[in-house]
């Protein structure tokens, strides 16, 4: 089995539109929810709150690439540039059938689906339909668009496992890579903030409600008075490179992906289970060769609802014990979704860099029920040489990924 | 609304849907070769055009034969003159 390298990162986020923005956010503590007005429109709609990432640069990209793109296409698009410029990665490269692509989202274009169906049912009309409409709908949509920004010839594909999407993503990039069919691929998800997505939680009681006026205090990850999940917007997007190949072209290495695992819970499509949590990641850790004692952080879920937080606590605790150190980042920049484990694993890859943990942020009392592992509530330094991020979605699936620092 | 008016609002939906500089936009330039639309473009042309001038011409057989940006003139004034469309 070949080796594989993280060699670049790239991020649209609600906290700025690149890896240091994001950072500065996260150090600084900010919170990126807002309540959101618009929404009160919504009947049945309880979670006013939201955290939108700024669209702009958009017209960097040539109108008839950008065409085909959403909302969460162009973020996509704009991650992957960035995270394509960082690793160093030539045209002849990027354009070989050895470079490939994987991106994941929840449903494709919510915006786009939105609007098409609001033209064409009124009246059943399809004549004012844009032939753009399938291309920003699709569950494809990002990988598609990425790979025609960036003329990827080879393996291109979209994975669609809700907030496991962009997990699944990387996941998937890593066995291509590290079983000889790809030498790199951008991996990564993106997702759009909408009414309709939110709504799809709001309706299952998953949304937090009770801080539409105060949302700089939600999600609260762990925290005894978390209410449910906000929903954010952005993307996050990797090169994943075969370790040879990275060295030999003097590429910088931010990480080594070491383990991974995806699986099904089984048990309810709504959520997940501890003991699929657990499963997941054990499998991961085997897949590493390492030992869960290697682990020294977790990137949580921790979406911040009743359920998924303590089953995931749960899970931590009866593979690691008390002792790893566990964060969130969904206080800051809310449930990205598809997007979620890209992004935040290229936040903890920088703060595995920097060798410094910043708190899940709206933690304030630990819940008993969360208890028994050791959340990190303030800002640490410390270093961090294995990294476990986990992500946990509808439809019971559970995936979990390994990184560790790079060394020679 | 006038000749002038319909060429004035066709060239508003080729600098607003297909960001086209006005200074690109002359009678007699070419919607593929001149003005870099394709084949999905058109689509998209053809809605904003019915959006614009308040027309159904998706099924219209006279869209097929549109080349320059002069035809589109001529097509959408002489809709106009035939009473094809309102427009306030």
């Amino acid at each position: 089995m070949k080796r594989v390298v993280i060699t670049g990162r790239g991020v649209v986020s609600s906290l700025g539109n690149d890896l240091p923005s994001l950072m500065a956010g996260l150090a600084h503590g900010k919170s990126a929810v807002r309540h959101m007005p618009d929404w009160k429109k919504y009947k049945g709609l309880h979670s006013l709150v939201g955290a939108p990432a700024e669209l702009k640069g958009e017209k960097d990209i040539p109108r008839q690439v950008r065409r085909s793109m959403g909302r969460l296409s162009i973020f996509g698009a704009q991650a992957a540039k960035q995270a394509v410029e960082e690793a160093g990665i030539t045209e002849t490269f990027l354009t070989s059938q050895r470079f490939g692509c994987v991106m994941g989202s929840t449903m494709g274009g919510a915006e786009a689906m939105n609007d098409a169906f609001e033209l064409m049912l009124p009246s059943l009309d399809l004549s004012q339909l844009s032939a753009m409409s399938f291309f920003k709908c699709v569950s494809h949509t990002a990988a598609m668009n990425v790979a025609q920004y960036l003329g990827i010839k080879g393996y291109v594909m979209a994975t669609s496992a809700a907030c496991a999407s962009s997990l699944q993503a990387l996941g998937l990039g890593y066995e291509l890579i590290r079983s000889g069919r790809q030498d790199a691929m951008l991996c990564g998800g993106a997702e759009e903030l909408h009414p309709i997505v939110t709504g799809t939680f709001d309706i299952l009681f998953a949304t937090s409600t009770h801080y539409n006026e105060d949302p700089s205090v939600t999600p609260r990850p762990f925290d005894e008075r978390r209410d449910g999940l906000v929903c954010g917007e952005g993307a996050g997007v990797l090169v994943l490179e075969e370790y040879e190949h990275a060295r030999e072209r003097g590429a910088p290495i931010f990480g080594e992906v070491a383990g991974y695992s995806t699986s099904g819970s089984g048990s309810s499509v709504s959520q997940s289970s501890r003991e699929g949590m657990q499963a997941c990641i054990e499998d991961a850790i085997a897949d590493s060769g390492l030992r869960a004692g290697d682990v020294d952080y977790i990137s949580a879920h921790a979406t911040a609802t009743m359920q998924g937080d303590q089953c995931e606590a749960e899970a931590i605790r009866a593979v690691f014990g008390g002792k790893v150190l566990v964060g969130g980042l969904k206080g800051y920049i809310g449930h990205t979704l598809g997007a979620s484990g890209a992004i935040e694993l290229a936040a903890s890859l920088e703060m595995m860099s920097r060798g410094e943990i910043y708190p899940t942020l709206n933690l304030g009392k630990v819940d008993p029920a969360c208890s028994g592992i050791t959340h990190v509530q303030e800002r640490l330094k410390r270093e961090i040489r294995v990294i476990v991020k986990n992500c946990f979605a509808f439809g019971g699936i559970n995936a979990a990924l390994v990184c560790k620092k790079a060394e020679d | 609304m006038n000749d002038d008016q319909v060429k004035k609002g066709v060239d508003e939906v080729f600098e607003e849907a297909f960001e086209i500089s006005p200074d690109r936009l002359k009678p007699e330039s070419k919607i593929f070769e001149d003005l870099g639309l394709d084949s999905l473009d058109i689509v998209d042309l053809i809605v904003a055009l019915q959006k614009k001038f308040k027309v159904q011409i998706r099924e219209d057989e006279r869209v097929r034969k549109i080349r320059t940006l002069d035809d589109i003139y001529q097509f959408i004034i002489a809709l106009k003159n035939a009473g094809g469309f309102s427009q306030s």
